[in-house]
């Protein structure tokens, strides 16, 4: 043993009255760095509950657990996350769609039950919850692509002179591009009103398999040819991708998986037939309610015979549609496919008129009815009879039929909905100058956004809060049509504030033509008087319960007659369910019906 | 420095890389052939004042089929950095060690062994592990390691835990009554 070893032990109490290099707890504290990943913290309010967060996990820490109540848009669920599992890559953060998702810089956090270690950031309460410094997603840093591959459309110069398609179609590159933007959460389902399942034929278009995707479609919508065009999308209002720029093009992806199939091969790639099995039913109307009521019948068993009115099936969306929105083609393509599984579309049919209603009654074992709203509006004011005014719905109705409408030079259209634009954008392909009279502010329209944006771009000028006062004959044009000045008055809590005419205001439009296209009423004149009474209605629609089925056990209803939402889409998915809750019906309660 | 290496950019077949640290003028990025790896490293530490390797790393491009090696060395005299960087064919990933240049290179070329299967033939103690005791899948490192599989069949799941689906959850909850759902 040397004398070193000895002295050894006694020379480290010379370090004894050093600033020790290790932190006494709880006496001294170390905070986190400002950017340090420390626990999690999530803004419970701006969390829609996609939970992408949980798929992008590679340690699987992440559950997604009820916490608030679901919404459109929001599933009300949150993550949970357990910290058994996570390494505080912080994925989560920089994927979170909303930008809900942070860390805070706190990292120490004791206790001897491992059980609290899974908890739900936002909703439990820790100290580190309001935490402003920490880990967040760094500006320009993005896993998802906020952007929308843009679409190829023709020019506003190209698009008025002509009827052509103004919308042309991603090419497959493009289609698979906005594609890979989905975060497949499928919060759009729920919103869709026939919950088409939109992640999954999303992914379809990413592996490349059409067929695929036409199988997926045709699941909750026979129409996607014109549905792909037209929709209302309210599920593009809902994904979880907007929440960081702008939604999916969920639309027109679907659009994309049609129109890469010929229609000839539909039948080869959807779901064989199956044999009639005896029962007959009847629908009335061929719009996307009745068009789709057929085709799931069909596929449930069920001769079909569907009765119409016009020349040809589709209803609005080819009476009511333009064809640079939605080309006769593409409608027929739809079509030609229903009546392909046997189907029978009798045209030129009115019911009512050609055919009573109460022979269908007789001769099917259900009816269901999908007429729509056909009467539109009159504007209530002087001079309405007078030649040059015309409904917007019955102009578009002759341009499909082939009519050269006769507008004159300048039209002027009243109202801020879907026909409205279609009839102002109409007119301006017929050359004419075209102005847009509307009561309300711009943000209160109807109108799909980019109708409004189309229309303007196209040349129609749009005056908002102007109520038309009077209509008279014209010398230089064909009308005068005077018009007041509305201020937006507060209609009480939760209403949206109402126009009302400034005393005293006047103004005058001179134009040949004055369309008004404010809304339309349902025609229920075909219904005679013994059907009616057992049929209910409440403020113009048609009354059904879950099974859209009426007060008359054997009818049933559906679409804009029956909803409030009036799209294309809601019909279809009325058309649906009517059809299920028709096989319902036939299948256990006819007998007690019979008897009766 | 440029014009240093710009002298030497035949000899030892390197190329600069300008647009790697365009906000940085004490760092300079330049690639490097396999085989003038260790004579450019040589040449670097003995005659050209880079006395320092910082680091040693490696990155997957598994799409480009390559490992991506950074070998950062410094110069203490004008505080300038300078990333050497060398593409390794990820089917054959063997490169010469440079222990023998600075010793402590052996501990990262131990790590890169085991995070991505890289040989550096020679090299002290490459073999034996490092942080990862017994470990015989795939080095984990590499992008074609699913993680979340290798969990799944070596751990057994947390008792309790219950997660929803979104799409699942939002019908239970918003439309059970609809048609889809009969």
């Amino acid at each position: 043993m040397s004398i070193k070893d000895i002295i050894a032990p006694f020379s480290v109490w010379k370090r004894a009255f050093e600033k020790p290099y290790t932190s006494k707890r709880p006496i001294d504290e170390r905070p986190g760095a400002a950017r340090y990943r420390g626990f999690h913290i999530n803004d419970m309010a701006t969390c829609i509950g996609c939970g992408t967060c949980e798929e992008i996990c590679q340690n699987a820490a992440i559950d997604m657990v009820p916490v608030s109540k679901t919404k459109h848009g929001d599933s009300g669920l949150r993550p949970m996350i357990d910290y058994g599992r996570c390494c505080w890559c912080a994925l989560c953060v920089d994927i979170c769609p909303s930008g809900s998702l942070g860390m805070s810089n706190e990292y120490i956090w004791v206790d001897s039950d491992p059980e609290v270690f899974r908890f739900i950031p936002g909703q439990d309460n820790k100290s580190w919850n309001d935490s402003s410094l920490g880990y967040r997603r760094a500006e320009g840093y993005d896993l998802l692509e906020g952007e929308r591959v843009a679409m190829p459309m023709l020019s506003f110069e190209e698009s008025q002179k002509s009827f052509i398609e103004m919308v042309q179609g991603y090419s497959e590159e493009q289609a698979k591009r906005e594609a890979d933007r989905c975060v497949a959460c499928g919060i759009c389902i729920a919103t869709c009103p026939a919950h088409m399942k939109v992640p999954d034929y999303i992914e379809a278009i990413r592996e490349g398999d059409m067929e695929e995707g036409l199988r997926i479609v045709y699941q909750a919508n026979p129409l996607p040819a014109s549905c792909g065009r037209v929709c209302s999308h309210a599920c593009e209002y809902v994904c979880a991708v907007k929440h960081k720029g702008e939604a999916l093009s969920i639309r027109w992806l679907k659009r994309y998986i049609i129109d890469q199939i010929y229609k000839n091969d539909y039948q080869k790639i959807l779901d064989e037939i199956p044999e009639e099995n005896g029962r007959h039913i009847a629908v009335i109307g061929s719009g996307p309610g009745g068009l789709s009521a057929a085709y799931y019948l069909r596929l449930l068993g069920y001769a079909v015979t569907v009765y119409d009115a016009n020349e040809k099936a589709g209803g609005m969306l080819r009476y009511g549609i333009p064809e640079y929105r939605l080309p006769y083609e593409q409608v027929d393509k739809d079509i030609i496919y229903i009546e392909g599984l046997g189907v029978t579309i009798e045209q030129d049919t009115r019911i009512g008129v050609d055919l009573p209603l109460t022979d269908l009654y007789k001769k099917h074992d259900a009816i269901f009815f999908s007429t729509g709203l056909t009467d539109p509006y009159g504007l209530n004011i002087a001079g309405e009879d007078l030649k040059g005014v015309m409904s917007g719905l019955g102009m578009l109705d002759d341009v499909t039929q082939g009519k050269t409408p006769e507008i004159g030079s300048s039209v002027v259209v009243i109202g801020g909905g879907n026909v409205a634009m279609d009839a102002a954008r109409t007119s301006r392909r017929y050359e004419a100058d075209v102005t847009i009279l509307y009561r309300r502010r711009e943000a209160d329209m109807p109108a799909d956004e980019e109708e409004v944006e189309e229309a303007q771009g196209e040349g129609c000028q749009l005056i908002t809060q102007a109520i038309p006062l009077r209509l008279e004959k014209g010398d230089k044009t064909r009308l005068r049509l005077y018009w007041g000045r509305a201020e937006m008055v507060p209609d009480g809590e939760g209403r949206r504030p109402k126009p009302v005419l400034v005393e005293g205001s006047e103004e005058l439009i001179e134009c040949d033509t004055v369309i008004p296209a404010i809304g339309q009423a349902a025609d229920y004149s075909f219904i005679p008087e013994e059907l009616l009474s057992s049929i209910e209605f409440t403020r113009g629609y048609v009354k059904v319960n879950e099974f859209y089925q009426t007060g008359d056990k054997k009818i049933f209803a559906g679409g804009d007659i029956a909803n409030s939402k009036r799209d294309a889409i809601s019909a279809i998915a009325n058309g649906h369910s009517a059809a299920k809750g028709i096989d319902i019906y036939l299948k256990n309660f006819k007998e007690e019906v019979s008897r009766d | 420095m440029r014009t240093q290496l710009q002298q030497v950019s035949t000899r030892f077949s390197i190329t600069l890389i300008d647009e790697l640290a365009p906000e940085r003028d004490d760092l300079l990025f330049v690639q490097v052939e396999k085989d003038q790896a260790v004579p450019f490293l040589t040449w670097l530490q003995e005659l050209a004042g880079y006395t320092h390797l910082v680091f040693f790393t490696a990155v997957d491009f598994i799409e480009e089929g390559y490992f991506q090696l950074t070998y950062m060395v410094h110069d203490y005299s004008t505080h300038q950095d300078l990333a050497v960087l060398l593409k390794l064919d990820r089917e054959d990933p063997v490169v010469e060690s440079i222990h023998h240049l600075w010793p402590h290179a052996a501990t990262y070329q131990q790590e890169m062994y085991e995070m991505y299967g890289i040989e550096f033939p020679g090299s002290p103690r490459l073999h034996d592990d490092f942080v990862l005791e017994g470990w015989d899948d795939l080095p984990p490192m590499r992008r074609d390691f699913d993680t979340r599989q290798y969990s799944e069949d070596t751990y057994f799941p947390r008792g309790g835990r219950k997660s929803r689906d979104t799409a699942e959850y939002m019908k239970e909850q918003l439309y059970p009554g609809e048609a889809e759902t009969w």
